[in-house]
């Protein structure tokens, strides 16, 4: 493991983070649209960050 | 091209904008022969040019020109491709070292006098760049493990519960698919862009200040100082986006190799 590596799981997070923050707030914000409710977008941004927080730890804090 | 009419009419400034980026075609009205399209010709000529000659007579005790050279591949060669890929680097090597000079020698273009624009500040062709590592990380997983295998590698992470692969999948699939092509293009457009603007600030503003009155007269010197300073720090920012972005195309070519993810 060179720096090299740790630059590139430095861009692998942060592509993950936003990955989490796109899909799952899109989906928050299609469901509020949709259901005309306002809470859905927040939740959905909630979610992904989570989600995406355990994926990385899943990828690269496991072992 | 911007007009610098503007201090002896009385006008203020105009600050740079990006209408700056937006070059009048060099022939005619033909859209097909503006500046940074030239300036990628020239590039793969420059960069073909300085290969050819640096490794046409190779010598045991290398001239300056040859040992230029081979800083450069060697660098690629060992420094990207070997370190972050690992054992079957060596037929990644060729794309990975096109990619880093003809990105390096695009990006340093924005601070060489008279050329003076960063070609990559025109997004579509950090798109373009961007789908060729695409295509070439998933087209090497594919390969490598057949095609149901590597899509499922990706869809689910083993050693997961079942149910949280609803979570987790579309975050996956996002990422390989759609967030990793994507940052690699703005990451490297973005930076050019605003490493641009930031030059034309400091130069032109220092311009306008010289045509106004003694009192900033007297000021334009350090804006001018700072551009220069600024031109320093617009060429390390050059070189990092050109590594930055070979080294995250063989980050990904080597998660497609391995077998797990």
């Amino acid at each position: 493991m060179g720096s090299g590596n740790e630059e590139g799981a430095m861009w692998s997070i942060f592509g993950y983070l936003i990955s989490g923050l796109i899909i799952w707030g899109g989906i928050g914000w299609a469901l509020d649209n949709w259901l005309d409710k306002n809470f859905f977008l927040l939740g959905g941004l909630l979610l992904g960050a989570g989600s995406s927080l355990y994926l990385t730890w899943l990828r690269f804090g496991r072992n | 091209m911007r007009k610098f009419a503007f201090a002896e009419s009385g006008e203020g400034f105009v600050p740079p904008s990006t209408a700056d980026f937006n070059l009048p075609p060099i022939f005619g009205t033909n859209e097909y022969t503006t500046k940074p399209i030239f300036l990628v010709l020239f590039s793969v000529i420059l960069i073909s040019a300085f290969f050819i000659i640096a490794s046409r007579k190779a010598l045991v005790v290398p001239s300056k020109l040859q040992f230029a050279g081979e800083s450069v591949y060697a660098f690629v060669r060992n420094g990207i491709g070997e370190e972050i890929i690992g054992r079957e680097f060596m037929r990644f090597v060729p794309f990975l070292f096109t990619l880093f000079t003809f990105i390096l020698t695009n990006n340093v273009f924005g601070i060489i006098p008279f050329l003076q624009f960063p070609t990559m500040s025109h997004v579509s062709f950090p798109y373009v760049l961007a789908l060729i590592s695409f295509v070439v990380f998933h087209y090497v997983g594919i390969k490598k493990q057949g095609l149901g295998k590597y899509l499922m590698g990706i869809a689910f992470m083993p050693g997961v519960p079942k149910f949280v692969y609803i979570l987790l999948t579309p975050i996956e699939v996002a990422t390989f698919f759609l967030v990793r092509p994507l940052t690699l293009s703005l990451r490297l457009f973005a930076n050019m862009f605003a490493g641009h603007l930031l030059l034309l600030v400091f130069i032109l503003g220092g311009d306008h200040l010289l045509k106004g009155v003694i009192g900033l007269k007297l000021i334009a010197p350090f804006a001018f100082a700072f551009g220069i300073g600024m031109t320093f720090f617009e060429f390390m920012v050059q070189c990092l986006q050109a590594y930055i972005f070979t080294l995250l195309t063989a980050l990904f070519i080597a998660g497609a190799l391995a077998d797990e993810h």
